[in-house]
């Protein structure tokens, strides 16, 4: 069912050591120890139909004909096999989906959150009756001052689709040297022209993926075809939205 | 002057919760003189005024009738920026549960807590209030005075009641001899317990 061919030297050019040539073969499946860990990765072969005894007879029988100068590979075979040996345990760790019978020890919290639902109902009646009482000095602005209007958008409002907007960007890669780098204004064209008539979230806005310094560039683009009117913006259920303006 | 006058001159000016403490305490009065001077502006203001005396988050305010709502509201345009579901779950959960963690609030919402928790951190509806002496030592959050003023509540005890489900009474059988014979015999041990 398995065979050891001769270890060879298998760094990759990445410099990761491959595990050695152990061969597998059954039923399920055929071919290398390398092979099998990267299909079940990838969800390609059922663990289920490989049986794992015989592979880790090989590996120890591996392990006894080492060569003091191939640790490396023997080290990336554990992995590999740890990896198999887990992955097989839970795949036959029986699931509750096959009609096994609930752990009386479950740890529920207590109260559930469905048992919020009422005060919930409660809560967002109170939020409305109070939006019927105004008091003296409670309806300052922001922190955050802007030199130009918003309308009903407050800068904190803006500042969190922003904060939202950097939380989905990717870190910058290595600078290149001699970069070309845009100006505002170029940036300010690549904005517009993504703007449509409609209103978007400015996640839904930029084409992802998209770095960080992309991010702040075009937030900082937008900021600035809004002070020119050839941005709109209005507050959505829970995100600022934007949409092309023609400087009315 | 009248100390029904001065209460109110100080309420006025005040663009937060005053309690009847800390007017006593300005106006070189009595704390009772102070409670019977708010209780007779109260009702001043209620008979003839666009103004009222409210009580909330733990002190005393004057606020505009909700009659006028409509006229002050078109006058200020103010941001209108409404809870979430989301946030008024989070909200829901530390108001009851305060003070609470952030993994305990994540286990019983079952989903990532820490976006709703920081913006009701911006919106001053929640504060830290300390840390759990367990490894890790993690945040611990509760409610502020913003919040009981957020949603008209005097204090923290007014919050609408959390009704709990209770676990389900064992059924009662009742005497066992009054049972049909083949039922009881069915139910054994059940039937007499």
């Amino acid at each position: 069912m398995l065979k050891l061919p001769v270890a060879e030297t298998s760094i990759s050019s990445l410099g990761i050591v491959a595990p050695p040539p152990i061969q597998v073969e059954c039923d399920a499946f055929s071919g290398s120890l390398a092979t099998l860990f990267e299909m079940v990765r990838r969800h390609k072969v059922d663990l289920l139909g490989v049986p794992i005894t015989p592979i880790c007879m090989a590996y120890i029988r591996y392990l006894v004909e080492l060569q003091p100068d191939q640790i490396d590979q023997a080290a990336a075979a554990t992995v590999a096999l740890a990896y198999l040996v887990e992955q097989k345990s839970w795949a036959i760790i029986p699931s509750l989906d096959e009609g096994t019978q609930e752990s009386p020890d479950l740890d529920f919290v207590d109260p559930t959150i469905g048992e919020y639902n009422e005060v919930i109902q409660a809560f967002i009646q109170l939020e409305e009756s109070r939006d019927q009482l105004f008091f003296r000095g409670s309806h300052v602005g922001d922190a955050y001052e802007i030199p130009f209007s918003l309308g009903q958008v407050s800068s904190g409002d803006l500042s969190r689709a922003f904060e939202r907007l950097l939380r989905k960007a990717v870190p910058d890669p290595p600078e290149i040297l001699n970069k070309p780098r845009r100006s505002l204004s170029q940036m300010m064209e690549t904005v517009w022209d993504s703007l449509t008539d409609d209103f978007t979230s400015l996640v839904d806005l930029i084409p992802a993926p998209f770095t960080r310094s992309e991010a702040v560039w075009w937030f900082l683009s937008l900021l600035e075809l809004i002070r020119h009117g050839r941005a709109l913006l209005e507050l959505g259920d829970d995100d600022v939205l934007f949409r092309r303006g023609y400087g009315e | 002057m009248n100390l029904v006058h001065e209460v109110e001159a100080l309420l006025f000016v005040a663009d937060q919760p005053v309690t009847a403490g800390q007017l006593a305490e300005c106006l070189a009065v009595d704390r009772a003189d102070v409670d019977t001077a708010i209780q007779t502006l109260g009702e001043i203001l209620s008979r003839g005024s666009a103004i009222q005396l409210v009580q909330i988050a733990g002190g005393y305010q004057l606020a505009t009738k909700p009659q006028f709502a409509e006229r002050v509201t078109k006058f200020l345009r103010p941001q209108k920026q409404r809870l979430s579901k989301g946030l008024m779950e989070t909200l829901a959960v530390i108001a009851y549960q305060q003070p609470i963690t952030l993994a305990e609030l994540e286990a019983v919402r079952g989903v990532q807590c820490d976006y709703s928790v920081r913006v009701l951190l911006e919106r001053r509806l929640l504060r830290d209030v300390g840390r759990r002496q367990t490894p890790g030592r993690p945040m611990l959050y509760g409610t502020t005075q913003q919040f009981l003023h957020y949603f008209n509540l005097k204090d923290i005890q007014e919050l609408p009641e959390l009704t709990v489900a209770k676990a389900q009474p064992a059924l009662d059988f009742g005497d066992r001899a009054e049972l049909p014979a083949p039922v009881a015999e069915a139910l054994g041990p059940l039937a007499s317990s």
